[in-house]
């Protein structure tokens, strides 16, 4: 039986919906219209994102109680300096109509308590078998690029600042040993990204989440100097990096009419394209202490990848400015890691991936995780798997990388 | 094939649980648990047993609890 008791199960991906008044509770007054707070809007009057913006600014303004009071079904959605976010870390539901979402939550009350409340959160973890898990933002996104589209940079400033606290001072705080605290960043300035890493860092954050690529999201590569501040800082702190899939913005999507599961299905080649710009990149040669976890890419593809990425380093390094000396799969081994919810090609390739390169996670509240089954489904993936591997897959490598002992 | 396609760019869905496929999914698991509780208190006694026993009714009395407050708050 390869998964035993006394392992504990650590999920490096999972997820939080902010409470409504994370900002309220934080930012000055000066900042509580503009700062991200929700609003409510009668989404049956809506007809697409432009029509839904303006409609929800306008219903927030101007009498809103009164008409929240008659409205038959109003959505909560963040506003974050006049714009308009319809996710309130829920699905999304611009532009469709109520009976195209009406088994999708659009109000905190649809939702699971414990994607918002800590003491709700902790219950559900220990039905699923559970000890600690890490989670990502959801308005924000998963590596707080909202904040990107700033007008206000003091403001987007102390927004990313509250996020950290929030997390730092109260949501891993309220159940010791059960949350891996993990922060966002200030993307639009390295400097002050490396200032909050070194301010988080002293209030016990374990981990950073950063875009899987950033060019797509209008700022320099990896391949350039731009993010060393980021870099170095993480390095020093002994923070991991780590890159969820999707978090470039930039989904995998091949042509306009192909269904949301095509993109679904190739989430993972995100992951894949991070791998590759990494192992090539010199991040890893300035910086040979960085960690990177990549955030529910898969781990079954990564034999295939590092194969392909050795054969084109071995007959094309000779022309191109890449490193010569270091071969990619034992850079990879340094640095990477991969993180897996089902995955049963990549548990049985496991020994080519890195016996110590593998995470588990769960993806709770998502409901593509396994809750309240998680550790039932973790043991089925495992069952071939000998005690000791098992033990460093689903525990070990995590309290290892995220420094993040027993207590 | 659904009759129409959703016209939005659902790509952004989160697909988070909702309360009602959250306590849809505790039933099923609250049912199974409950036989498992049973088979195990039918079966032979032991120290390890007694354990087995006791980690599987503290996690059923918890998601008992979870489901009732479910339904609490989604009757409200």
């Amino acid at each position: 039986m390869p998964l035993q008791d006394h392992m504990q199960l650590i999920s490096v991906d999972d997820h939080v919906i902010e409470p409504k008044n994370l900002w309220a509770d934080r930012l000055p007054k000066k900042y509580l219209e503009q700062g991200p707070r929700i609003i409510e809007m009668d989404m049956s009057k809506s007809h697409g994102d432009e029509g839904l913006s303006a409609a929800l600014l306008d219903a927030s303004r101007n009498g809103k109680d009164d008409e929240a009071a008659k409205a038959p079904r109003l959505a909560e959605v963040w506003s974050y300096e006049g714009r308009i976010y319809p996710n309130i870390g829920l699905n999304a539901v611009a532009g469709k109509k109520p009976q195209e979402y009406g088994m999708e939550p659009t109000r905190y009350s649809d939702m699971l308590p414990g994607c918002y409340d800590i003491k709700a959160r902790i219950a559900d973890m220990d039905i699923d078998g559970v000890q600690a898990a890490m989670c990502f933002p959801s308005f924000p996104r998963f590596a707080g690029t909202v904040f990107l589209e700033h007008t206000d940079g003091e403001l987007a400033l102390l927004s990313v600042q509250a996020w950290n606290d929030f997390i730092l001072d109260e949501w891993s705080t309220y159940a010791p040993g059960r949350i891996i605290p993990m922060i966002i960043l200030p993307l639009w300035d390295p400097q002050l990204a490396a200032k909050e890493i070194y301010r988080c860092a002293a209030k016990g954050a374990k981990a950073i989440t950063f875009p899987e690529n950033t060019v797509s999201l209008g700022l320099p590569s990896f391949y350039t100097d731009h993010w060393d501040p980021v870099f170095r800082a993480a390095e020093e702190t002994q923070m991991p990096l780590c890159m969820h899939f999707g978090s470039s913005g930039k989904p995998p999507i091949t042509s306009p009419e192909a269904p949301m599961a095509v993109m679904i299905a190739l989430f993972g080649t995100n992951s894949m394209d991070a791998t590759a710009d990494l192992l090539f990149s010199p991040v890893f040669y300035k910086f040979p202490n960085l960690k990177v976890a990549l955030s529910e890419g898969g781990i079954g593809w990564m034999p295939y990848l590092l194969e392909r990425i050795d054969l084109t380093w071995e007959r094309h390094r000779w022309y191109q400015n890449v490193n010569k000396e270091v071969r990619p799969s034992d850079l990879f081994r340094e640095h990477i890691y991969g993180c897996y919810i089902d995955d049963f090609e990549g548990i049985a390739r496991r020994h080519q991936i890195g016996l110590e390169n593998i995470l588990w996670e769960c993806d709770y509240p998502h409901s593509d995780s396994n809750w309240p089954n998680s550790r039932e489904y973790a043991a089925k993936l495992l069952v071939d798997v000998p005690d000791d591997e098992a033990h460093k897959i689903v525990e070990l490598n995590a309290r290892k990388l995220y420094n993040f002992p027993r207590l | 094939m659904a009759e129409k396609d959703i016209d939005a760019p659902d790509w952004v869905d989160q697909d988070l649980l909702t309360k009602d496929e959250a306590g849809e999914r505790l039933d099923e698991e609250i049912v199974l648990v409950r036989e498992r509780l049973a088979r195990l208190e039918a079966g032979p006694t032991g120290p390890d047993s007694a354990s087995a026993i006791e980690m599987v009714r503290r996690r059923l009395i918890a998601m008992e609890n979870v489901r009732a407050s479910l339904l609490k708050t989604t009757t409200h």
